[in-house]
């Protein structure tokens, strides 16, 4: 169809679509500029051993764990939930004098941030905001592009948003008037179909699908639905809540996102829960330390959630629900993980008492783990996800493994109404302990 | 309501409807009795039980609230298997998500036991003044389709009880129909529910007849 081929080419830098490769790399590879530089980067960056080399270097990231580390970074330290209290009580100067010695670097060792941020950003300031950033790939690796590809990015946002959410007639436009008529087009009244841009056969009561009414009223359900979960994210917080103007305007910028986002991917549209996973990008940004940062939360926020999304968008699909890249399969991936690391729990929850992980990890796999968890506990886990060097979703299906894991005895005396409830109700737990036992996952 | 650990009978009910017509908040209404003014989109299914007496026997609701939106029906008509009660709930307020009724009702017939008990429920009867559904509609809807039909507030507490006990005690009157059916004949392709005690069923006490059914 000609608009979705339009609204497609027209995303350029944002583009991401329901085919999206999947690979193992470990950044977002959505987009034709970052996710290459970011592998080109990551062959010239070091490797563990260097990297350990560094830290004995910059004392004070982690004196706690690194006497715990090994040499290869991927075999975890011996944490049990008391190491764990221990690492916590690390102090956040290490962290913050680390991270920032490395963000302050002319080009950034990605490697060596992704080691960093495993452990756990520090919460305030701008470390999370920049860190995310990197670790999507929407911050390139050499520091000294950052402010002309931020400024060249927020621009696009606008200049996007102004065409496709500030002019609701655009639709009608696209189909009807040429482009040299653009210019004068976007003055239109705002709302109104104007009746000599309705093409022959076509009218308010069309079922057909490239009916430019019947498109335009979808359009109009979809914005409802949007702005009724914008309005029940986090209302309990007073940044999400709509009771103060501080609040009124971060949902405004939410709407915004996921509208456009709707609209720049006809494929997938605004799927219910995506608010719940934009909500923690755009917290962070806007309380990014730096001003002007947080003043263009918005669009930063656009830019990497759709990269956050890139490797996941299929399972917001429902055509490709039983497709090899759908959430079937990967709740069959997630089910095959948990029988791998531990039979015997498997095989009680599966088998014996019924419990289908579409039952209780569908909501965890598509939304990443937001509704399972405090907002603060949320963030944690993400930067382990996104920090991963097996990619965000390689690391989600493991954090999700783990917390089944974390309960095997309480699921193991459980019948299948109390195992549910359990799962779809995940209990309070030491979080630092759950990614713990992710990292030690056979795979 | 619950009686220890005996459990006579297990009965699956589903939630189903459009989006934000307060599914969740009817099932936590029931089941824990509770109603969160911050409730979030439901993704997927939850899933509570709450176990009531009906005519001395314990009966055990387990209860599936599904995802309203249509990317989630594909997956969430998966979870109407077995389930022997359904509540269609639409929100008073919200004409479309009424004239969306038949659609989720074709969808039900398609996918669940032909003999299915079926509750239709207008729901927020709290924000009367916004009503945007007259009563009068949804009675004659529900007549036409044979389906039980009550108005509720799930944030007051009106009729949620009620509707849940209704569809339960129908279901148990069904399946104390079939054991008798299927002691009489001596055929044993009987549901497959536990508890093969026959009981004669009592006067329907809050089984309404079908075509009387209405919010008081």
């Amino acid at each position: 169809m000609s608009l979705k081929r339009t609204a497609l080419d027209r995303l350029g830098f944002f583009f991401i679509g329901s085919e999206a490769s999947k690979t193992s790399a470990s950044i977002s590879d959505s987009g034709p500029d970052g996710g290459e530089e970011l592998e080109m980067l990551q062959v010239v960056g070091f490797g563990p051993q260097i990297v350990r080399e560094v830290d004995m270097e910059i004392h004070g990231w982690y004196d706690t764990e690194l006497v715990f580390k090994t040499l290869d970074k991927t075999v975890p330290p011996m944490i049990t939930k008391e190491f764990s209290g221990l690492a916590s009580i690390e102090s956040n100067d290490g962290k913050w004098s680390n991270l920032e010695f490395e963000l302050s670097q002319k080009v950034i060792d990605l490697d060596r941030l992704q080691w960093m941020a495993n452990y756990g950003l520090p919460d305030g300031g701008g470390l999370r905001a920049t860190t995310w950033k990197l670790l999507l790939g929407y911050l390139p690796a050499a520091r000294d592009s950052w402010e002309a590809d931020l400024a060249n990015n927020r621009s696009k946002y606008f200049a996007l948003k102004e065409e496709e959410l500030l002019n609701p007639s655009t639709l009608t436009q696209r189909y009807e008037t040429s482009p040299s008529n653009k210019l004068e087009s976007v003055n239109d009244v705002i709302g109104f179909l104007r009746r000599n841009k309705i093409s022959t056969g076509d009218h308010p009561l069309s079922l057909s699908k490239a009916s430019v009414w019947h498109q335009f009223f979808e359009n109009t359900e979809i914005v409802e639905q949007i702005d009724r979960d914008v309005q029940r994210t986090h209302p309990s917080m007073k940044f999400f809540s709509g009771d103060s103007s501080v609040g009124q305007k971060n949902q405004m910028a939410m709407r915004s996102i996921l509208h456009l986002f709707a609209k720049l991917n006809p494929a997938i549209g605004y799927v219910q829960g995506m608010n719940e996973v934009l909500a923690p990008l755009f917290y962070i940004f806007s309380m990014d330390s730096d001003e002007k940062n947080a003043l263009h939360a918005e669009a930063d926020s656009y830019a990497c959630f759709v990269r956050l999304l890139s490797d996941s968008v299929d399972h917001f699909c429902k055509h490709l629900d039983n497709s090899s890249v759908g959430i079937m399969a990967t709740l069959s991936h997630f089910s095959q993980l948990i029988k791998l690391n531990d039979e015997e729990l498997w095989r009680h929850l599966e088998i014996f008492n019924k419990v289908n992980p579409q039952f209780y990890a569908f909501r965890w796999i598509t939304l990443l783990l937001t509704q399972e968890f405090e907002f603060h506990d949320v963030m944690r886990i993400w930067d382990s996800l996104l920090s991963n060097p097996l990619g965000i979703q390689e690391m989600l299906l493991r954090v999700c493994c783990a917390m089944v894991l974390c309960v095997k005895h309480e699921l193991l005396s459980g019948d299948f109404a109390e195992n549910l409830k359990l799962l779809q109700h995940y209990p309070p737990i030491d979080i630092e302990y759950i990614l713990h036992v992710s990292e030690e996952l056979i795979r | 309501m619950a009686s220890g650990d005996r459990i006579d009978y297990v009965f699956k009910v589903v939630l189903i409807g459009d989006s934000a017509v307060g599914k969740s908040q009817i099932l936590s209404r029931f089941a824990r009795d509770e109603f969160s003014l911050d409730s979030k989109a439901t993704i997927g299914v939850e899933f509570q039980t709450r176990t009531v007496l009906i005519e001395h026997k314990s009966v055990k609701a387990q209860i599936w609230d599904t995802a309203g939106q249509e990317r989630y029906r594909a997956v969430t008509s998966a979870y109407y298997r077995g389930a022997l009660g359904a509540m269609l709930v639409y929100d008073i307020t919200k004409r479309q998500t009424f004239e969306h009724i038949p659609r989720w009702l074709e969808e039900l017939r398609s996918h669940a036991d032909k003999n299915l008990v079926i509750m239709m429920i207008g729901n927020k009867t709290d924000l009367e003044d916004d009503r945007a559904v007259p009563m009068e509609d949804a009675k004659e809807f529900a007549q036409k389709e044979g389906l039980f039909f009550l108005e509720t507030s799930a944030l007051q507490a009106v009729n949620v009880e009620m509707a849940f006990l209704t569809v339960l005690t129908e279901i148990f009157n069904i399946i104390i129909k079939k054991n008798l059916a299927a002691d009489s004949n001596a055929n044993n392709s009987v549901p497959s529910l536990e508890g093969k005690k026959i009981l004669i069923p009592g006067p329907a006490q809050i089984i309404p007849a079908k075509k009387g059914m209405c919010c008081t």
